[in-house]
């Protein structure tokens, strides 16, 4: 099976022969790939070199923590990656953004409104967890179109508190 | 004289008391909330008492029940940790009202550094040279403080009357933003502290932070065990404390009059056990006091590792009426440690705090290496406590070594299941400005970045994708598996029965 793993520009052609042995960008490497004691932790000896990592499923993709360091990447196989260009490609239109709870919390303040403008980075909610305030930012400019929590409220994780447009 | 030590407290620094006890021969009473019943001080202490529900207002903030707990249990004295508790000058006198031992300073220390307004007046009068603020003015309203502001100058700081760590405190650059900031400071002070009082002070740049630790005995005894460096901080969160302090390096000289000064601070309240005096240090060596700790601080270990002494039994030792065991003169600086917070916030997306359970842990050990933790693998970190999850602490003949040990220690060091700021330190152990002893407390806001690579290493994105390409590919094989039927060489009734019966 071939995948093509995109790390910001650069990309990856990624062949996966058999369990011991992959291709990539046609050289070969002899591998040796374990998860250990079924954590998302992972071992992976590359001819006869040793690493570990952590991998997770994120939104957009994969994030692998490697030595300290986090790669951020999408994994598509062929068939995926056809079937993306066929439709066009790029990435999907910036539809409706949902702020959604990073993790259980307190709302302490909503600096913002139903219907305000809203720039890049903009605090739209100050959540607080662990006896710490946090700022929620804005990812993109747009309108806030949905408010769905007011100060006071206990959020859970993943919980929508509002959405821009 | 007790020989049974209460725990006001949770998470690593109740582990740490607990073992000090231990080592010591005594009995040890630990309290909880809901949230923790599972918690590691639970587990180690000889005695445990249910406090209330998880938010600490109804749990460790507590003094009556705590008291009523000592009471019952028949512990003999209190040791108060960090926060919380620690530094409620009302708690310490409710503590030797009940004829409980206070393992601390004497209530009249504690309100008197306390409030930090007043201390900064205490210590001033007894020439001790302070930053400029609004000191010994009390507790004042918003407007009192809109007016004195401009007097003091800006950019300056609004902090916590009843502070520490950093909480309810906020910078202020102009008076135009200062009404809000001082809204947010007061609402965070009040929910952290429960007093929302708060006082002004100017804001030295390019300054350093570096504390001496503080022993002092019932017999006039007080001395200090050298310098941390606290410079590295990130929204005025210690995140990484070192002993001795590269900036004061070999100039023993500072060190010493910097520990003279921090005594003579102490002699001011007549200082009882340990505290720690905070000064900020500007680049041509002037120093001013900060404020005084008077409590165990979280940092304390890089201490023990360099002076030998063990701050926690010393505490006890102390509290029970006797003679410390050292004296100035057996108090030398052996090499170098570094204490590394681990704290449950995702490096990669802004410090963000990261709740959940830890499923998976591997922590570092070998030379030179000392965890201070609360937590193991299957602990729920809640979103109700402070997010310090572990303190990762490395002794080594020179600070070079000391660094590469960190390295070494950090790369070893696994949790799964939240996230953590380990990255953020592997990264500073690889900067060269934290190489070069180069920084000050506003260095990982204005000159850190995680996404700039320190040259020389290793790009190591190939085997990040094909780590990403084998977990993919093994997702997608798992889930072909699920849908395909007839795959194994029996049918899958057969197959299971077996499997039922190896198991059985």
């Amino acid at each position: 099976m071939k995948y093509v793993a995109t790390i910001g520009d650069r990309e990856y052609i990624i062949e996966i022969v058999d369990e011991r042995h992959v291709v990539v960008d046609g050289v070969n490497y002899e591998v040796d790939f374990e998860s250990l004691s079924g954590q998302p932790v992972h071992s992976l000896l590359v001819n006869d070199r040793s690493f570990e990592a952590h991998v997770y499923p994120s939104d957009e993709g994969w994030q692998v923590l490697l030595r300290g360091n986090l790669y951020e990447l999408q994994v598509e196989d062929e068939r995926e990656r056809r079937l993306r260009a066929s439709m066009g490609g790029g990435p999907i239109a910036a539809g409706e953004y949902h702020l959604k709870s990073p993790m259980p919390g307190l709302v302490v303040a909503l600096p913002v409104e139903e219907g305000h403008q809203i720039k890049k980075g903009d605090v739209l909610v100050i959540l607080e967890s662990m006896k710490m305030q946090n700022e929620l930012k804005s990812p993109r400019d747009g309108t806030v179109s949905r408010v769905r929590v007011k100060p006071g409220d206990s959020v859970e994780q993943k919980e929508t508190l509002l959405s821009v447009l | 004289m007790f020989s049974k030590v209460l725990i006001a407290n949770r998470g690593e620094i109740a582990v740490r008391v607990i073992r000090a006890c231990r080592e010591l021969g005594m009995q040890t009473v630990a309290v909880y909330s809901e949230a923790d019943r599972q918690a590691l001080h639970v587990r180690h202490a000889d005695e445990a008492y249910l406090l209330g529900p998880a938010p600490s207002r109804g749990s460790y903030l507590r003094a009556d029940k705590i008291i009523q707990i000592a009471r019952k249990s028949g512990a003999g004295a209190i040791h108060p940790g960090y926060g919380f508790l620690a530094e409620r000058a009302d708690f310490a006198q409710a503590c030797l009202d009940e004829g409980l031992a206070y393992i601390g300073p004497k209530p009249s220390s504690i309100a008197a550094m306390g409030d930090k307004a007043v201390a900064r007046a205490t210590v001033a009068a007894s020439g001790v040279p302070v930053v400029p603020g609004t000191e010994g003015e009390g507790s004042l309203t918003d407007e009192q403080l809109l007016d004195l502001a401009p007097k003091i100058g800006f950019p300056l700081l609004i902090k916590a009357t009843a502070g520490g760590g950093g909480k309810g405190m906020r910078e202020v650059r102009n008076l135009k933003e200062m009404p809000s900031l001082l809204h947010s400071a007061r609402r965070e002070a009040e929910a952290s502290f429960g007093d929302g009082n708060v006082y002004l002070e100017k804001l030295v740049e390019g300054a350093r932070h570096i504390e001496i630790q503080i022993l002092a005995d019932n017999h006039g005894n007080v001395i200090h065990l050298g310098e941390r460096e606290c410079s590295m901080q990130r929204r005025h969160q210690k995140l990484l404390e070192e002993s001795p302090s590269p900036f004061v390096g070999d100039d023993e000289e500072l060190r010493q009059r910097m520990g003279e000064v921090a005594v003579r601070a102490a002699q001011a309240v007549d200082y009882l056990n340990a505290g720690t005096i905070e000064f900020l240090v500007d680049k041509d060596k002037n120093f001013f006091f900060l404020e005084m700790n008077t409590r165990l601080q979280v940092e304390h270990p890089v201490t023990e590792m360099v002076t030998g002494v063990d701050i926690v039994k010393e505490q006890i030792r102390i509290a029970r009426g006797r003679q410390m065991r050292h004296t100035q003169e057996d108090i030398n600086l052996n090499g170098w440690a570094i204490e590394c917070r681990i704290n449950a916030e995702d490096a990669y997306n802004n410090f963000l705090p990261s709740t959940g359970q830890i499923s998976h842990m591997i922590i570092p050990t070998g030379p030179g290496v000392r965890v201070d933790t609360g937590v193991y693998p299957g602990f729920e970190i809640s979103p109700y406590y402070d997010s310090l999850i572990s303190k990762l602490i490395v002794h080594g003949e020179t600070r070079g070594e000391a660094i590469l040990r960190m390295r070494r220690a950090l790369e070893e060091y696994k949790i799964v299941g939240v996230r953590t700021n380990i990255p953020f330190h592997q990264h500073l152990m690889d900067s060269h400005r934290f190489m070069g002893g180069q920084y000050d407390t506003r260095f990982v806001e204005e000159r850190f970045s995680m996404d700039a690579a320190e040259e020389g290493k290793e790009d190591l994105s190939e085997i990040a994708a094909i780590l990403a390409a084998l977990v993919a590919h093994q997702q997608t094989e798992r889930a072909a598996h699920i849908i395909q039927r007839g795959e194994r060489d029996t049918s899958n009734w057969k197959w299971v029965g077996r499997w039922e019966r190896i198991h059985r």
